[in-house]
């Protein structure tokens, strides 16, 4: 007997759940999954050069711009979000090469600010109290959200354009209320239904940010 | 169409030939997966642990097993060994920051659990000393690479080890965040699959 698999799983593998046990058949058609999403992923990170190109360009240097001027980063998001801004305040504040080190902070990491926050006001305003507490004109919001329908993202981007500060969105699928809200300056969205392969590409998106933003510094770009 | 600034160009193209790389190693990555399964099935816990960088993505990780993006997947047990501040600076001021995830491990690891360790170049002493001890305690390891898989590769410190091709830990971040997808994917479908995870099919 068997169960069926279903969802978007079982959509990705139809035949699973339909044979008795087999380890090997199940293992083989595992790895080939595998391969199949390794073609995905360049494809998709493909599909963004000629979009965004010109946009990481322009972004980029509006960021050296801004750390220039002596402005610092603060990077904001949730769940695997939160990951990646804490990647991104590591990579600008500590870089892996001789890359030049500049200011950078995620507002994700203190867990007494946060829990205060939500406990006292509301989860939607645990990244813009923050921003409003430290961030000044000239100053850079990095906010990520695979909706791009996060509120506490949204409302952290409004503080920081309220404040004049540099304000970039990194979402997936269509961009969702990112997409339409006022307060991004440099919008780069992932168009794919995937959030795995929409976080993937996130990753190289803020990535390439950090190399062009640091070739600008050095009047390289 | 406008052309493409050669800067991007660049910056694209040297992440092709890493991410395509990752399907050589598709055979590797379900039988880890299968183990893993297996261990989660029996009631382990993954523990997951980095430096920098690679510290994020333990914590990135632990989201998609306890907290998976497709709606109806079971939480799975997973923790960090990079959130608690008290504890890393603790261990690392009293033992030695080498020893900062061994120490976790042997304080809150069952034999029955999984160790996930990532390094950028696999050079990492604290999460060589992590895994080392995870297997000494009879968990299933596995190992996230770059580079030329380091001392952790060479030494076969892990009982499973995934590298990325690139020696840039930007690039090899993005193949790794590919990799730990596809290991919680992977998890599900085999939980999915009735009979593969109990004694008499394990192999």
């Amino acid at each position: 007997m068997s169960a069926e698999v279903d969802g978007a799983i079982g959509s990705l593998y139809p035949f699973l759940g339909t044979r008795p046990t087999d380890v090997d058949a199940v293992l083989a058609e595992v790895a080939r999954s595998t391969a199949a999403k390794a073609a995905e992923i360049v494809a998709l990170r493909e599909s963004l050069v000629a979009e965004h190109g010109p946009r990481l360009i322009d972004c980029a240097r509006r960021c050296a711009a801004a750390f220039q001027a002596g402005g610092t980063l603060f990077a904001f998001g949730n769940g695997g979000s939160s990951t990646d801004a804490q990647d991104v305040a590591q990579l600008f504040l500590h870089p892996p090469t001789t890359a030049r080190p500049l200011p950078a902070i995620s507002l994700t990491h203190d867990v007494a600010l946060i829990t205060a926050l939500s406990n006292d006001v509301g989860f939607e305003v645990v990244f813009a109290r923050q921003v409003a507490a430290f961030g000044r004109a000239g100053d850079i919001a990095v906010g990520l959200s695979t909706s791009g329908g996060s509120n506490n993202v949204l409302r952290a981007f409004e503080e920081a354009a309220r404040r004049g500060m540099l304000t970039v969105g990194i979402a997936g699928y269509d961009g969702g209320r990112m997409a339409e809200s006022e307060f991004v300056d440099h919008l780069f969205v992932v168009p794919s239904a995937s959030v795995h392969r929409v976080q993937e590409a996130q990753t190289t998106v803020y990535h390439v940010l950090w190399e062009l933003t640091q070739q600008a510094l050095t009047g390289d770009l | 169409m406008s052309s493409v600034n050669p800067a991007v160009g660049r910056a694209f193209a040297r992440r092709v030939a890493p991410a395509q790389a990752l399907a050589a190693d598709a055979a590797r990555i379900a039988q880890a997966c299968y183990e893993m399964a297996v261990r989660f099935h029996r009631g382990g816990k993954l523990i997951v642990f980095g430096n920098g960088g690679p510290a994020t993505d333990a914590q990135h990780v632990v989201v998609e097993f306890v907290h998976p993006v497709i709606v109806g997947k079971r939480a799975l047990p997973a923790i960090s060994l990079t959130n608690d501040a008290a504890t890393l600076t603790g261990i690392a001021q009293a033992e030695g920051f080498d020893e900062v995830f061994a120490a976790q491990l042997s304080l809150l690891a069952a034999p029955a659990d999984i160790a996930l360790g990532l390094s950028v170049d696999g050079r990492c002493v604290n999460v060589r000393r992590g895994l080392a001890t995870a297997r000494d305690l009879g968990l299933l390891t596995v190992g996230l690479l770059g580079g030329d898989g380091g001392d952790i590769a060479r030494d076969g410190i892990a009982d499973h080890v995934v590298v990325a091709r690139s020696d840039d830990p930007c690039i090899v971040k993005e193949v790794h965040v590919t990799i730990y997808h596809i290991l919680w994917e992977l998890v599900h479908v085999l939980f999915e699959q009735p009979g593969v995870l109990e004694p008499e099919a394990v192999r």
